[in-house]
């Protein structure tokens, strides 16, 4: 830590406005095996130290992967030039919001280090539940993966704070791939991924689910086509956690709104006039953000610059009210403080806003997924992931899933093949008329959204009940 | 020979298996991005060096990536290779490494770059700002400068180096109400030619602003090369697998022998072509990528074979992913393709391209940053972007004239022109 404060002084010594350091170490076992067999079993160990300066109005980032004084103190020179660079072209002042200065630690709750395990151990569990699959009818491949992370991270800057971070994240996911009746289809059960350690693995049921998802990856097979026109959806949280990452996550990242990722990930149809005054769904939908929740992809106690995570609305009540706010933006909002949801994925990579764990709150009035179906008189009821796609103005969207069933009067009444819903987004949760209670509120996540340039995958965590969205255009696929 | 290297040939002289592969990278990434006119988003430089190490144990492999480059290090991951193996079940596809005969069939095509300075990276930049806020115009983009270098190395005498250089300026140009992209990709941007860039780029902007509402429904378009590379990769990456297609998951496991595309379209792999493809040999185990024709009259040619499944198949080996994808375009310029449609769309790129319905290749995407309508053979109004759900075996087959070639980072691909490309829907802008 020592080293990191005092590059952070060096660079203040050349007169950098602000600067810090970040060490990061990144460590990740993955493990994929295809049928009876490891396909791939991999480990990364990749760790240095990233320099970030901002020098009047122009930033500048460099890094190394050598941890002594001399490299560290070239890596800093090498930003603070690209921050003048930088400067010479600033239209506008940067304004960086006020954080306390924090001396602090924080690290994820576990019991059992998941790199202590040898991976002998998820591959066996992985290819049991292979073995499953395998003996499902019509099954002709059987996949699954796990991914195990751990990043260490040191951070210091020019206000003094010295943070340090130890965050461990746990992905595992099979699938099942059935072929008959001139159709090929891919059932999922994809656990909901978790900052953890291993005994969280341990805990999972691959043997129960793996049976079942070859069971309804060769029904999907000879199921009946949906009818296409306006229909009734009702959702399960894994399915949700897309749309919401989609539609709701990424169009309040406050960069984008502001045309800086215009050349990449795009803008925003919620610009900043909208707030405290759009609808964005009905009455019954709050979306909140909450980079404190325990165990959440991206809970990590303060975020790569410097900032504590905080827990915010981003729509209550059906109205836009937030955004995910950097340092820089913060004043933009008239916030006094960021709200803790800047991050890199490596050492080499520049931190920006990135979506915050983001939740549908569950249904107040006491409501199960059984009561939600038995609710609808006709309609689809979906699970899991599949198509997704959006525009880069996050408002005409078109999702997939991963199975579907029928729903007739109030029952499931057989899978369904082929659906596609397409909806611009706001339109979407503002159909929302139902949401199942707390009971059957449950996790998904992702360690893969991409933004940034150059492109960076990040983590977080999403979260719902089933809910059910009325007078939504349904497809089919083919 | 550098300090990385030497001590990877120490560890190669005394291998801990008959099966040590070592990778060694070494990338220096300088990008330079920005948004509203300025340098203001990642403007950093990064030098990245990384080892990765394979082991194999009786039939099984592991493998270990550090950018820990000390003796330590390195030997650090060959050891967690090797106890990662060992700890495996015997893999029935398991693979030796490449011998030191199959690698020296190995041609290089030793680009030659000459790395651009920060002055002129930056310089760039400013003319660029400069112009477009001339023009009333905003900006967004990147530009950087990539030069790197792989090497493999194994303990059966294979050695395989390449050193190659990536350079890309990416600019979207913005009205009020519009956008438009274009690129220039080169080595080292030593031919960027910045006035006739900016002044296409500022005249298709401004065309484009105040895009008038149009409707969704099977139109004739003229797609750029940005898009028709998009939708293109994204089609063969997930159906050309060799593997996939003999096992039945793939779009063309039913399709064997039959017509996938019109006898007019060639597309094919050429590991020499000098100034497409990153790199001439599988940067994992040093095996020689090998020219081949992909799709051709209207074809099947030849899928994408593993280096196991080719053994398997007693056909070549291509690599999971070949060197490079090249669609044969004609000498007509993207004018003379929208010359020819006398009522219809032009495509400059697609976004957020899906897989659909795998077994019949449909794919959903949105237009972005640039569609025209066409009207007796001019680009005429802006209009609005839309959702496309398209099968690719029918839009191969409904290509009714090919461009010339723009040649991208991995790719060369022409503007082509399709009828009855489907979208299904608008949206709001």
């Amino acid at each position: 830590m020592e080293k990191l404060s005092e590059i952070a002084a060096y660079l203040k010594g050349k007169g950098a406005r602000f600067a810090d350091a970040r060490e990061h170490l990144f460590h990740e076992r993955e493990i994929m095996t295809e049928d009876n067999r490891v396909e791939q079993i991999t480990e990364q160990d990749i760790s240095g130290t990233g320099i970030k300066v901002l020098y009047n109005n122009g930033w500048g980032y460099a890094c190394t992967s050598a941890g002594d004084m001399d490299s560290l103190r070239g890596a800093a020179d090498k930003a603070l030039a690209l921050a003048k660079y930088a400067d010479r072209s600033a239209e506008v002042p940067v304004e960086l919001a006020a954080e306390p200065r924090h001396t602090a630690k924080f690290a994820t709750k576990i019991k059992e280090d998941p790199f202590a395990v040898k991976a002998g151990d998820a591959v066996g569990a992985l290819l049991e539940a292979a073995g499953v699959m395998l003996k499902g009818k019509d099954i002709i491949k059987a996949v699954s993966s796990l991914v195990l992370r751990n990043m260490r991270k040191k951070y210091a800057n020019t206000e003094g704070s010295a943070i340090e971070t130890d965050i461990f994240t746990i992905l595992p996911e099979i699938e099942a791939t059935a072929r008959a009746n001139d159709e090929v289809k891919t059932r999922h059960y994809l656990p909901a991924p978790m900052n953890a350690g291993y005994e969280y693995f341990r805990g999972i049921d691959f043997k129960a689910n793996a049976a079942r998802i070859a069971e309804q990856a060769r029904e999907h097979c000879f199921a009946r086509s949906c009818e296409s026109g306006p229909a009734t959806l009702v959702l399960d949280p894994e399915h949700l956690s897309l749309t919401m990452h989609e539609s709701v996550g990424h169009p309040t990242e406050l960069d984008r709104v502001l045309g800086y990722e215009e050349s990449c990930a795009g803008r925003s149809f919620a610009t900043m006039d909208k707030l405290n005054n759009f609808r964005y769904g009905s009455e019954l939908v709050n979306l909140v953000a909450d980079n404190t929740l325990e165990g959440g992809l991206a809970s990590i106690g303060y975020d790569d610059e410097g900032v504590e995570c905080r827990k915010w609305h981003i729509v209550k009540a059906g109205i836009l009210t937030g955004y995910g706010v950097n340092r820089e933006l913060a004043h933009k909002m008239k916030m006094s403080r960021a709200n803790g949801t800047t991050r890199a994925t490596k050492y080499s990579d520049v931190p920006i806003t990135r979506m915050p764990n983001l939740y549908l709150a569950p249904g107040k009035k006491p409501l199960s997924k059984e009561q939600l179906i038995a609710d609808t008189e006709n309609g689809i009821y979906i699970e899991g992931r599949g198509s997704f796609s959006i525009d880069q103005m996050r408002l005409n969207m078109q999702f997939g899933g991963d199975a579907f069933w029928e729903i007739k009067n109030g029952k499931l009444t057989g899978m369904l093949k082929n659906v596609v819903y397409n909806a611009i987004s706001y339109q979407f949760w503002r159909g929302c008329d139902a949401i199942a209670d707390e009971s059957e509120f449950c996790r998904a996540g992702f360690i893969t959204c991409g933004k940034g340039d150059p492109m960076q995958a990040a983590q977080m965590t999403h979260g719902a009940s089933p809910a059910r969205f009325r007078n939504i255009m349904v497809r089919r696929a083919k | 020979m550098n300090k990385t290297e030497l001590i990877i040939e120490k560890a190669l002289k005394n291998p801990v298996t008959d099966h040590v592969v070592i990778s060694y990278s070494k990338s220096e990434t300088h990008h330079i991005r920005f948004s509203n006119n300025s340098v203001n988003r990642e403007n950093l430089f990064k030098l990245e060096e990384e080892v990765k190490a394979e082991v194999g144990w009786d039939g099984r492999t592991g493998s270990c990536r550090t950018n820990d480059l000390s003796e330590e290090g390195i030997k650090r991951a060959v050891d967690k290779a090797c106890e990662t193996a060992r700890l495996l079940p015997s893999d029935p596809e398991y693979m030796p490494p490449v011998t030191e005969a199959e690698a020296a069939a190995l041609k290089d095509f030793k680009p030659v770059f000459s790395e651009p300075s920060d002055d002129r990276k930056y310089g760039i930049l400013k003319d660029a700002f400069g112009e477009l806020k001339k023009a009333g115009l905003n900006s967004a983009g990147s530009l950087s400068s990539n030069p790197y270098t792989v090497r493999v190395y194994n303990n059966r005498g294979a050695r395989a180096v390449h050193h190659n250089c990536v350079s890309a300026f990416m600019l979207t140009a913005m009205t009020g109400n519009s956008s438009f992209k274009d690129f220039h990709m080169s080595k080292d941007l030593s031919d960027y030619d910045g006035k006739t860039f900016l002044a296409d780029i500022v005249a298709r902007t401004r065309l484009s602003e105040n895009p008038a509402p149009c409707e969704p429904g099977k139109y004739t378009v003229v797609l750029g090369p940005a898009a028709v590379e998009e939708l293109l990769l994204m089609f063969l990456w997930y159906n050309l697998d060799a593997k996939a297609i003999d096992e039945g998951r793939s779009a063309l496991s039913k399709r064997a022998g039959a017509r996938i595309a019109g006898e007019n379209v060639h597309i094919y792999s050429k590991p020499d072509h000098g100034r497409v493809g990153l790199y001439p040999f599988c940067p994992e185990d040093a095996m020689p990528y090998p020219a081949f024709d992909m799709i051709r009259d209207g074809k099947l040619a030849s899928p994408w074979y593993s280096r196991f499944y080719a053994g398997k198949k007693g056909v070549t080996a291509t690599g999971r992913v070949p060197a490079n994808v090249i669609f044969k375009g004609t000498d007509k310029p993207l004018e003379k393709l929208i010359s020819g449609v006398e009522n219809g769309l032009y495509i400059n790129s697609f976004w957020y391209i899906r897989l659909v319905d795998m077994m019949d290749g449909i794919f959903t995407g949105m237009t972005r940053d640039g569609v025209f309508r066409i009207k007796d053979g001019k680009l005429a109004q802006s209009v609005n972007n839309f959702r496309f759900n398209q099968s690719v075996f029918e839009m191969l087959d409904s290509i009714t004239e090919i461009g010339r070639e723009k040649e991208m980072v991995f790719t060369s691909i022409p503007p082509i022109t399709v009828r009855d490309f489907n979208f299904v829907s608008k949206t709001e802008f």
